[in-house]
């Protein structure tokens, strides 16, 4: 056999990424011929990662939630919750932004393990518990400051949100890109070595080079177009904006937990095969419980960077988020039976759908018609789903 | 078989075993003995509480009533993880795997092993993995396949490969050759009895009459939730134990052995 296609075929190489990258390249390189250019600038690929950075935090973890065959729809909800609550203690009670989040991080957590208690202790499934959330929280968001909008001035908490001062700069964005570098290199480097000292065969050297060198070069290439954005009036360019930094560091934490800690395997078994995970003695309801808690921590933290974002918390923060991180979960390849899904597929996931949602609106698309081609990109992604699992034999 | 004295304590004693689900009594006022290096068969129709029964011992049902002692001791399993600290490991008919996830995964589920950072040690649990498969099977590499692509044979090696390696010193095994061909099928005899001959204690539920008697030395047969009876196997003919499955009839004249 070819040797090149054999060392493919064996490598461990997750294809749907691939793919997925490649259809997120060309839907870049569509809309930016058809916008004549504008797409790929600078300033709209900045504006892209900063938009996209709230929805992508959430799905992060929503992509876990899905995996261990749960659900979670009142995140948008109980974002708004929080969010009116940091704001609120923020500006009518005067507090310290960072006791205004620790407060919205207890409330955050409390409320995901009242949910995730029911699920797991009870059994009440998640899809119910979350409707009531859904519609019970969005009313906790307006009950909080009576519907009013509670504005966030605090100068140094606005820069979480991106926007004016919201990035870290030129130099701090390409000693970032050179750390994520070297850490890759590094990571390759030790697994390869500790193969040979357990006699485990080594991918080949040119492949275990591409799997470091393509992510190196998006990366790369993304800091180049940041660093080159520059605000009219400003004197120095913005390099990555905060809430990109903020979604790069829970989406690389996460893959971390999912595939170097217990509780990430269990997540993953628990939704392969439940029966299987209780028999193995596999503490079920309390890796439940801490699934959801986590979901409390990154809702609070997406609460904080909207809030920061919009420079306000209102009661309607959140509205209908549910759907687009569940959205970007399935696109980026998370099975609503469980089981599967991983955390670099929900990024590309969210940014497949903010890429064509900001390429029509580009594009002067009504609003409409933004809708139901956004609704139809979801359908076609589940389509493809359900196709590329028949062809590769995995019938979850 | 008579090796050892009668007086050496059992490696499990359950008495008066009960559980109920609802109203329906599964298992009621069961007793049932294992020895060192014994394989007991353990024997009745769909339904008749058998697998209830091993599942209480593998600590994934609680006990309503009766008592269970292991080595002597009388032992409390909550859970599958107090089952497993006392050696007990199972082999579901379902093979209790994780579809999703490969084979080295699987093996080491909820055992996994840790670096002295507390995340999972890959290489160590890679390594151990390949050196059991090999054991069972020459030809098995491809381990980081989710087990859902694996074919019959290569999963129940995955399964019986928890035994193995963790060392179990009682072995539940619920119909572990309904799914296999015949090659695989005598991997599991030669391996029933290489475990035996290590001192390993064996409840095996099957409902292959020729397995039963090739491999066991005392059979018990279960019906409707109670205890028909525990015979020797060499003392019962083939017609005696389908009698007893099929009608709860006790073979007339053939004395009944609780200890080996």
């Amino acid at each position: 056999m070819n040797p090149v296609l054999n060392a493919l075929r064996q490598a461990t190489i997750d294809w749907r990424l691939v793919l997925m990258g490649m259809v997120l390249a060309a839907i870049a390189i569509v809309f930016n011929v058809l916008s004549g250019g504008l797409f790929l600038s600078p300033e709209n690929l900045y504006n892209i990662a900063q938009q996209t950075a709230v929805v992508g935090i959430v799905a992060t973890v929503v992509v876990l939630v899905i995996v261990a065959r749960h659900i979670d729809l009142s995140v948008g909800s109980v974002m708004g919750f929080v969010g009116v609550l940091i704001a609120t203690l923020m500006y009518t009670a005067d507090w310290h932004w960072i006791e205004a989040c620790l407060a919205g991080l207890a409330v955050g957590i409390a409320v995901s393990l009242y949910q995730g208690a029911l699920t797991a202790m009870l059994g009440v499934p998640s899809f119910v518990v979350t409707l009531g959330g859904l519609m019970s929280f969005r009313g906790a968001a307006f009950l909080v400051a009576d519907g009013k909008t509670q504005p966030v001035n605090d100068v140094f908490f606005q820069r979480l949100g991106g926007g004016y001062d919201g990035a870290i700069g030129v130099t701090a964005s390409w000693l970032l890109a050179l750390l994520l570098m070297l850490v890759l290199v590094v990571q390759t480097w030790s697994r390869r070595r500790a193969n040979h000292a357990y006699d485990v065969p080594n991918n080949p050297v040119w492949l275990d080079a591409a799997i470091v060198l393509v992510p190196v070069a998006i990366v790369l290439a993304f800091v180049g177009a940041v660093n080159a954005y520059q605000i009219p009036g400003k004197d120095a360019p913005q390099g990555i904006p905060i809430p990109v930094l903020i979604w790069g560091a829970v989406a690389i934490s996460l893959s971390f937990i999912v595939n170097r800690t217990r509780f990430g395997r269990y997540v993953f078994a628990m939704g392969g095969n439940p029966e299987a995970a209780a028999l193995v003695g596999i503490p079920v309801r309390k890796v439940t419980l801490m699934l959801f808690a986590l979901v409390g921590v990154l809702i609070t933290l997406a609460a904080m960077v909207s809030i920061a974002r919009l420079n306000a918390g209102t009661n309607s923060l959140g509205t209908s988020m549910e759907l687009y991180v569940i959205a970007a979960a399935v696109i980026g390849g998370a099975a609503l039976s469980g089981g599967s899904g991983s955390i670099l597929g929900s990024v590309l996931g969210a940014l497949i759908m903010q890429s064509i949602d900001s390429g029509m609106l580009l594009l002067d698309v009504p609003i409409g018609v933004r809708y139901v081609i956004i609704g139809q990109v979801l359908i076609v992604a589940v389509v493809f789903d359900v196709v590329y699992r028949r062809m590769t034999g995995d019938t979850a | 078989m008579n090796a050892s004295s009668p007086t050496t304590p059992a490696l499990v004693e359950m008495r008066a075993i009960g559980k109920s689900f609802g109203g329906v009594q599964a298992v009621d006022g069961v007793s049932i003995s294992l020895y060192p290096g014994e394989v007991v068969a353990l024997l009745g129709h769909n339904g008749a509480g058998k697998s209830t029964l091993m599942k209480m011992l593998a600590g994934a049902h609680t006990v309503d009533a009766g008592e269970v002692r292991i080595n002597g001791s009388l032992t409390y399993l909550r859970s599958p993880l107090d089952a497993q600290r006392c050696g007990i490991e199972s082999i579901y008919q379902t093979l209790a795997l994780a579809d999703n996830l490969d084979a080295v995964a699987n093996l080491f589920l909820g055992r996994e092993l840790l670096t002295r950072w507390n995340t999972l040690d890959d290489h160590r649990m890679d390594a151990d993995a390949r050196k059991v498969f090999s054991r069972l099977n020459k030809n098995f590499k491809n381990v980081h396949t989710p087990v859902r692509r694996l074919s019959g044979g290569q999963r129940q090696v995955v399964a019986i490969s928890r035994a193995i390696y963790f060392n179990a010193r009682i072995l539940i095994m619920d119909e572990p050759t309904a799914a296999l061909g015949p090659e695989e099928t005598a991997m599991v005899g030669n391996l029933v009895r290489q475990l035996k001959a290590d001192g390993v204690g064996i409840f095996l539920i099957s409902h292959e009459m020729h397995d039963v008697f090739a491999l066991s030395d005392r059979l018990a047969v279960m019906k409707n939730g109670k205890m028909v009876g525990t015979y020797r196997t060499g003392d019962v003919t083939e017609d005696e134990v389908l009698g007893m499955i099929i009608a709860g009839r006790q073979p007339e004249g053939k004395p009944q052995t609780h200890t080996r």
